[in-house]
């Protein structure tokens, strides 16, 4: 029977802003930040520089305008070329904007199922230098980290520092796309700065599960931040007394870094409450962070229909497959009890085939999409 | 000295208030990438009604407002757009339609009225061969800044309208301060838009809002700007809390646009009363006043060093003039200080007999400051080269 709570696992992004959001958003002091006068701005980038051991940082209002200045600042030269991972959020959930937009070519190189890409693949994959006359010249090398769509895989500093030395020796930059860097840092356990230390610039998500209603900070040198800043503007993500969004960023920062380790927790606690469903299976081992990925292993149940009728229940997922559950800190331990008495009753709903529910959940979902933005 | 900062150099220096700030506080918000967030809704429909259009879309600023319309009325590679010499889009968004978006611009000459010659824009539409790319675009801008705020008669506006239409093209209009435009010309602005396919509205200038613009057109149009929008980097999430002030900024502030206008022109005719100072006060039509120092050894950077020194902060338009432009927060006494101050400045030579001005204001502190301006021009004082708040010297056409 549905209640009055929505227990929404579609995405990290649906956080609201909390009580000391909004407080810190009404009483920031603000000013014009495209004359670079906004002191709630200036003070945010600078704590954000500092913790992510970087000189300086640059608030945007999206992960993906963080990632495609990024990439269009290190490769601001005609024919320049990109190497990131085949199933990266860049890659796929970002309109193909590095080229359509910035003119920089993707080389795309496998991902494994743990988020990272071979070595070896890197490498092959960088363009010699001597094929000028048929070949673009890679200039960047892209990690994600997380890694959204192998479902929230951490991605080791050893690893990143491999990558990163790949990338010094063969004369290119190298680019986090950290929107959940948070995430990977506590499941690590390693500082973020330490884990970030090889790149060159990292963008990372205050909007995601560190809750803040609005925004990314890039970060970086003090010479890419100064271009950062001017493709900022001609994107047209450069805003005027934005304090008032940096505000509740900073409370972000202060307040939920802290509850990362619980989502993790949680997700845990879904993936094996999840494990005791016959019709249901989840690879627990490898949930990491604060997502989940789901197997229907009977196939009388669709994901579709799986998704409408948890929709009945005020269960929100989304319809693709294999089914992508993410926990944050709105998601209380018991609505995931209650997420899981759910999957549990639409499993054996949909065995029984009803089908008059369908209906229902159709106008329930109005207005909810029906695919996964990799978000 | 005066701690009273008079903020002349643009009315993007606006900032939120207190209604604005209770609204963002509280405002109901959602996931607005997945279109669900409820006062985004509720303010991007307001906007679409305001202005007459089937739909509307928030955006982060109006460079993006521009850069949205313009790549998607042009998303065809090849695509040219017609646009005045001296537009906002062409000078000072970083040429972001061709770096960005792969399109050309052609410019034909903005008049002192801000607007552009009938005959030279339809001389300016492509016809086909194979030298040439496609115009698919004419944008006008209204009001237009350069020329100093000028408004674009809704009789004008339609006219350039007809042209668009009669040779297949869309028309743009970046209407940053289209509403200073409607109230100046008594015309309400749905009907000043009428011939349109889109404009670009600024929330966070004279309106106040802390951020943002709003694109309006066609619901076909605003479908394409979203995933433009997206593609750009401007998809923000719980966007409410920014739209929540932005209404509150429709609401409360069209209606003091009339005295922004009111005050643009008393600051006119107090600057024409100086001597040194020519303006023409009658071309003052909304909240924009340019003016020229006549006296060559007062550039418009200098004047506004000084000027600085007495809080009150200004741009050089160019070479020549000096830009004031004129917002809700900027009240009858400031104007009154600030022209004094101008005064004050123009009153000065290089090696002048000791000059003391009264001013019939009660604040003590505004003598003194004066005094030390006074005593600084006379020394010759060299240290004028900092600025407030890393404000730059050159205008951004803001």
């Amino acid at each position: 029977m549905a209640t009055k709570v929505v227990v929404d696992l579609r995405s990290d992004t649906v956080t609201k802003p909390s009580e000391a959001m909004r407080a810190s958003m009404a009483a920031a002091d603000v000013d014009d930040d495209v004359r670079g006068a906004d002191p709630t701005a200036r003070r945010f980038q600078e704590e954000m520089a500092a913790l992510m051991g970087k000189e300086a940082a640059l608030f945007v209002p999206s992960g993906t305008m963080g990632n495609l200045v990024s990439v269009l600042a290190h490769c601001d030269v005609r024919g320049s070329e990109v190497i990131l991972g085949d199933d990266s959020h860049i890659h796929l959930y970002e309109n193909g904007g590095i080229s359509t937009l910035g003119g920089v070519h993707p080389k795309t190189v496998r991902n494994n199922s743990d988020g990272t890409m071979d070595i070896d693949s890197i490498v092959a994959a960088i363009r010699p230098p001597g094929g000028g006359l048929y070949y673009p010249t890679t200039r960047l090398i892209c990690l994600e980290n997380t890694h959204g769509n192998s479902g929230g895989k951490c991605l080791s500093a050893e690893y990143t520092e491999k990558v990163g030395e790949i990338a010094k020796s063969h004369g290119l930059k190298l680019h986090i796309d950290g929107a959940r860097i948070f995430n990977a840092s506590v499941a690590l356990g390693v500082p973020v700065d330490r884990l970030v230390r090889a790149a060159d610039s990292v963008s990372v998500c205050i909007s995601k599960g560190l809750g803040a209603p609005v925004g990314s900070v890039i970060v970086g040198s003090k010479a890419f931040i100064d271009k950062a800043k001017i493709l900022r503007k001609t994107l047209g993500g450069g805003m005027r007394q934005v304090g008032v969004l940096c505000a509740a960023a900073h409370v972000a920062v202060r307040d939920n870094v802290g509850k990362l380790a619980d989502d993790h927790r949680k997700a845990k606690a879904l993936a094996d409450g999840l494990n005791k469903i016959e019709q249901f299976r989840v690879d627990s081992a490898s949930v990491q962070t604060n997502m989940v990925f789901l197997d229907i292993v009977d196939s009388r149940i669709s994901s579709n229909k799986l998704c409408q009728v948890l929709g009945t229940h005020n269960v929100l997922a989304s319809p693709r497959s294999p089914k992508r559950l993410v926990l944050h800190y709105q998601i209380s331990d018991d609505d995931v009890q209650y997420a899981l008495t759910c999957f549990k009753k639409a499993a054996e709903q949909l065995l029984m085939g009803s089908t008059e529910l369908e209906h229902l959940a159709e106008q329930l979902l109005m207005g909810t999409t029906k695919n996964s933005y990799g978000q | 000295m005066a701690s009273k900062v008079v903020d002349l150099r643009s009315d993007t220096v606006t900032k939120p208030s207190e209604a604005m700030r209770a609204a963002m506080a509280a405002a109901d918000v959602d996931d607005d990438v997945l279109g669900a967030d409820p006062t985004a809704h509720r303010f991007e429909a307001e906007m679409a009604a305001v202005m007459g259009k089937e739909a509307a879309l928030f955006v982060p600023s109006g460079t993006m407002g521009n850069l949205i319309s313009v790549l998607v009325h042009c998303d065809v590679r090849g695509s040219e757009a017609i646009l005045g010499d001296n537009s906002h889009i062409h000078v000072y968004e970083n040429g972001g339609i061709s770096t960005i978006g792969g399109v050309h611009p052609r410019t034909v000459k903005n008049n002192p009225d801000g607007t552009m010659d009938i005959d030279k824009i339809v001389a300016a539409i492509r016809h086909p061969d194979l030298h040439y790319p496609t115009t698919r675009l004419i944008c006008l801008e209204n009001t237009h800044g350069n020329t100093g705020g000028k408004c674009l008669s809704v009789e004008y506006t339609d006219k350039v309208g007809e042209i668009a239409k009669s040779h297949g093209l869309k028309l743009h209009i970046d209407g940053a301060r289209i509403f200073n435009a409607s109230v100046a010309l008594g015309v309400p602005v749905d009907r000043l838009v009428k011939a349109a396919d889109s404009v670009s509205v600024c929330l966070s200038k004279g309106l106040g809002a802390p951020v943002g613009s709003v694109i309006v057109g066609s619901k076909a149009f605003i479908d394409k700007a979203r995933i433009l929008r997206k593609t750009l980097g401007g998809g923000m999430r719980q966007v409410g809390v920014l739209c929540a002030a932005a209404h509150v900024a429709v609401r409360d502030t069209v209606g003091k646009l009339a005295d922004d206008h009111r005050k643009a022109k008393a600051l006119a005719e107090g600057l024409k009363k100086i001597e040194q100072i020519t303006v023409d006060s009658a071309s003052v039509e909304t909240n924009m006043v340019f003016f020229e120092v006549m006296d060559p050894r007062i550039s418009p950077d200098k004047l506004c060093q000084v000027l600085e020194q007495d809080n009150v902060l200004a741009l050089p338009a160019n070479s020549k003039s000096i830009r004031f432009v004129i917002h809700y927060q900027i009240s009858d006494a400031d104007v009154g200080y600030a022209l004094a101050c101008v005064e004050v400045c123009e009153s000065l030579d290089p090696f002048p007999s000791f000059t003391v001005i009264a001013f019939d204001f009660s604040c003590d502190s505004t003598i003194s400051c004066f005094q030390k301006a006074i005593k600084e021009l006379l020394e010759g004082s060299t240290e004028l080269g900092h600025s407030i708040n890393g404000a730059t010297k050159s205008s951004y056409g803001h």
